[in-house]
């Protein structure tokens, strides 16, 4: 098959910026650390509210012997539950996820936060979240006619501030 | 083109394509260059996810 020379430099380019992409990625990978999340884990979304783990009164955020959190929240048409979490800013958090129904999906704009959530499988992403404020959640997988208004609230403030409302029990988180 | 002789036709042609190689400096280098701002500028300031 003949390919004019001008067209094979061409590909050549295209090629190239391909691989530097790539090659940045790879690189800045392996100097932060950073692994894609590869969490496996099997669950009977039919009896989450029986589970151990995502009865409705063990949902939201759990502080962790060394000091990181677990944040467990479920998906169901059309809404996360709980529907608001207070976090706190530059600290650990393991968000474990379930859905009671269909796939949904799970973004919090502003930050890198975003999975898949499979129903029959716990979605697990481990992130930290640097800026305070207040960030819409929303489900970015199409899961019905009320997929658009599915949506709910996380409010991140300082570490300490998250202390301060924990002790005082108004942490919804 | 038309008023080209058959000479000076067959220069051109034969000739290295000058502006289509500035054009394709200025959009891929603009390309890599705006890319590599939103990875490290946004993306990776983000905070990684695991």
């Amino acid at each position: 098959m003949h390919i004019d020379k001008l067209e094979k430099k061409w590909a050549a380019i295209s090629l190239l910026i391909a691989a530097l992409f790539v090659s940045v990625i790879l690189g800045s990978a392996f100097f932060h650390g950073i692994h894609a999340p590869s969490n496996v884990e099997t669950i009977d979304s039919a009896k989450l509210h029986l589970s151990a783990e995502f009865a409705e009164d063990k949902l939201g955020a759990q502080q962790n012997p060394d000091g990181s959190l677990t944040v467990r929240m479920v998906a169901g048409r059309y809404g996360f539950f709980p529907k608001t979490l207070t976090l706190p800013a530059e600290t650990n958090i393991t968000f474990r996820w379930v859905s009671l129904d269909v796939i949904h999906g799970v973004h919090i704009p502003m930050t890198n936060m975003s999975t898949m959530i499979v129903p029959g499988y716990v979605a697990q992403v481990k992130t930290l979240l640097h800026q305070t404020g207040d960030y819409p959640m929303l489900c970015n997988e199409y899961c019905g006619m009320g997929h658009a208004h599915m949506w709910s609230n996380i409010k991140v403030v300082s570490k300490e501030q998250w202390q301060a409302l924990n002790k005082q029990g108004e942490n919804h988180g | 083109m038309n008023n080209l002789t058959e000479e000076e036709r067959k220069k051109i042609l034969e000739s290295s394509p000058v502006g289509t190689w500035a054009l394709i400096i200025i959009v891929s280098s603009g390309m890599v260059i705006a890319w590599l701002l939103m990875y490290y500028g946004v993306f990776l300031p983000r905070g990684p996810i695991g």
